[in-house]
């Protein structure tokens, strides 16, 4: 679909005046959105239970989702006040714990910088959540993409195999990895924080040139869209091989100049276990946010969510794991070590 | 049901399944290079018996097993198992090389292969295998079955195969089985700290006391009380007079990954009680050299592996790129964080090897 980007999409639900067709096309297919509300909000009730969907239910919020998310943009457009949060991976009394933290969605209004899925054992109530989220209130909550929104990632990670145990079959897994292809993958906080999953790529120098790429596709191996969501700052100066076998490591020099060439304060990433939830680096021209405690039941690290006001202050809450009295824990597998 | 400390010993004693599940996964994935085929006969005697072990029925070792094996291990346990393997594997060799005429002493081996392929390998080793009688037997069953097991560690032809069809006959079976360069032995190591001395000694009578003696205990020691730990090393300390060891152990370092470690075992109903006792490498260090008068060679696996700064890591470019290549790792952090926390510790009482210099070291002995 190609879509004038000149549109102000965070406008599109309540108010926007169609000026063309593809314009009402649009708010066409917000009004059923609209209509969807009350359904909506059963489906976030139910999965604020921690119940799953049921696979019709996702079906229908796929597509409901990607009527929206195919609207967004490469670089979305996010206005402050905003709340911004790292990784969550499955781990969703953690997520209910942020929201706590954070104030609810929509008096907050939430930017997610990706990896919903994989690791933690609710990655289906995780996703599901904030995509409801995400439909109900388009422009109260962005969700970006991360490396493990990805058709690959998640059949080594767990997401594939969660699904197949929750629903018996790869339908629903199938469903919403064809819907991570229309997650936007960076976002831009009131053209000063640039945010996205990973990190740079040695072939990215402009915001403007990550506009022009064709992101509705799996991640690729390589090239920018996979170093976008891949790559890390690193101590070194320069570009670097990653360690991770995917994307680059970029020195502060390398953040600096970007920071400079596009008129930027900051870079607000996710992607790396922190152990205060959140940590600086290249002389705080870089900020990596990490929202998932004790990361994999078994890190023992602290999650943070950094709140950006009106005035673009800055602040950082950092939280631990919820407690889960009502889960059994004795049904749940011990994390792996080596023993 | 069993006495609460009967069951805490199935919960260590299954600690091994862990370690076999993930010898066998590493290896298919191809992190060994050419497959470890000692490992199947093992998992097959497994399959077989469990279900007559202490504490297990039909239905629960079914379900044991298939936890411990049908699922794929992440990419971070495989490399981290790689890693311990190939690190113990180095020293094994740079020992048994440097030594000549030598014996290797395994505690709490269970079903690691280590012994297969070392004595298949070194004609003039010895090597003598301890853990708890039931998982010795679970070995014996395979080395009976398979003759790839009996020609490696130099049985004779002509041994009786056992087939084990009951709990019963399980438990009367003789434990044991020692040809003339190997021994497989069922013995409590809580018995060289707490039983008699003499009675203890005589469960190591394979072994020659004068020989220079390699004692490798990966993950065996951390289940035991303090007390037993200290016990067991100064037992062997005296029981032999060259004795050198390898240690691979868990330890808390006191942050939260340790916490969480303590919590997430105990759940299991699995007690580490060294891991904060001794809950880094220089009070390890102090332990052995001050205490057990070794001098002692100290790193963690973190550097093992190249994940340390500086860095100190033990395999080649080479092999750090096959390794690499096998599968994507998007754990790095994780795996940093978790390796940091096992150390890998080499030991000496009585002689100078030279080979441990060759290797990278976070800590070097105090006194040498």
């Amino acid at each position: 679909m190609d879509l004038d980007t000149d549109v102000p999409m965070e406008d599109a639900v309540e108010d926007v005046q169609p000026t063309n067709t593809e314009s009402q096309n649009l708010s066409k297919k917000h009004a059923v959105a609209e209509s969807s509300y009350g359904q909506l909000d059963q489906w976030i009730e139910k999965l604020s239970q921690c119940e799953p969907l049921s696979e019709a239910d996702v079906k229908k919020l796929c597509d409901l989702a990607i009527d929206i998310l195919q609207c967004e943009e490469n670089v979305q457009p996010v206005q402050v006040p905003v709340t911004i949060c790292g990784d969550v991976h499955g781990q969703f009394h953690d997520l209910m714990e942020l929201f706590k933290i954070g104030g609810p969605c929509p008096d907050t209004n939430y930017l997610f910088m990706g990896d919903y899925v994989d690791r933690g054992y609710y990655s289906v109530e995780t996703v599901s959540y904030l995509v409801c989220m995400k439909v109900r209130y388009p422009n109260r909550i962005t969700i970006l993409r991360g490396n493990h929104e990805s058709r690959q990632i998640t059949q080594v990670y767990g997401f594939y195999d969660e699904c197949l145990r929750k629903y018996g079959s790869a339908t629903v897994w199938k469903l919403f990895t064809d819907l991570f292809d229309y997650f936007p993958i960076t976002a831009l906080v009131d053209n000063k924080i640039f945010c996205l999953h990973g990190g740079l790529s040695p072939m990215i120098e402009t915001i403007d040139q990550v506009r022009e790429l064709n992101r509705i596709q799996e991640v690729p191996h390589e090239g920018p869209m996979c170093d976008l969501l891949w790559s890390d700052p690193d101590d070194r100066g320069g570009w670097g091989i990653s360690p991770r076998g995917a994307g680059f490591t970029f020195g502060q020099d390398i953040s600096e100049q970007f920071n400079h060439t596009n008129d930027l304060s900051l870079i607000a990433r996710a992607h790396q276990l922190v152990m205060e939830g959140y940590s600086w680096s290249h002389q705080e021209s870089v900020v990596t946010i990490f929202s998932a405690p004790n990361y994999c039941y078994r890190c023992g690290n602290q999650a943070a969510i950094m709140e950006v006001d009106e005035n673009h202050q800055r602040q950082f809450l950092q939280y631990d794991p919820s407690v889960r009295p009502g889960e059994p824990t004795v049904t749940r597998k011990t994390p792996d070590y080596f023993l | 049901m069993l006495l609460p400390t009967a069951r805490q010993d199935k919960l260590v004693r299954a600690t091994d399944l862990d370690a076999l599940s993930c010898k066998v996964c590493a290896s298919t994935k191809g992190y060994f290079g050419e497959k470890d085929r000692f490992l199947a006969p093992l998992v097959a005697s497994y399959k077989s018996n469990l279900q007559f072990c202490d504490g297990y029925t039909a239905l629960s070792a079914e379900r044991t097993l298939r936890a411990a094996f049908s699922t794929a291990k992440f990419p971070l346990i495989n490399r981290g198992t790689f890693l311990r393997t190939r690190a113990l594997d180095m020293v094994v060799d740079r020992f048994v090389l440097e030594q000549k005429k030598c014996q290797v002493l395994a505690l709490g081996g269970g079903s690691d292969t280590r012994a297969f392929r070392v004595l298949e390998k070194y004609s003039q080793v010895k090597y003598m295998e301890v853990d708890f009688p039931e998982l010795v037997k679970i070995k014996k069953l395979a080395i009976l079955k398979l003759e790839i097991l009996q020609a490696a560690v130099g049985a004779n032809e002509g041994i009786d195969l056992i087939e084990v069809t009951s709990k019963e006959e399980l438990r009367d079976m003789y434990s044991d089985f020692v040809t003339e360069r190997y021994a497989l032995v069922g013995f409590d190591l809580r018995l060289c700290s707490k039983g008699d001395k003499a009675q203890a000694a005589a469960a190591f009578l394979f072994l020659d006391p004068s020989l220079p003696t390699l004692i490798i205990s990966e993950c065996v020691l951390c289940y035991l009380s303090p007390g037993d730990f200290v016990g067991v090393l100064r037992f062997f300390g005296d029981f032999l007079e060259h004795p050198s060891l390898i240690l691979f152990d868990p330890m808390s370092l006191g942050d939260g990954f340790g916490h969480s470690m303590v919590s997430n075992l105990s759940n299991r109903g699995i007690d580490l009680q060294t891991f904060q006792t001794f809950p880094t490498l220089e009070s390890r260090q102090a332990l052995l050299e001050e205490q057990l008068g070794f001098s002692a060679y100290l790193t963690d696996m973190a550097a093992v592996g190249g994940f340390s700064v500086p860095d100190l890591n033990w395999l080649s470019q080479e092999e750090v790129q096959r390794i690499s290549s096998l599968e994507m790792m998007d754990e790095v952090e994780e795996i940093t964080l978790m390796l940091r926390h096992y150390s890998l510790i080499y030991g000496e009482k009585n002689q100078r090897a030279h080979f441990p210099e060759e290797l990278q070291w976070k800590l070097q002995p105090k006194y040498k």
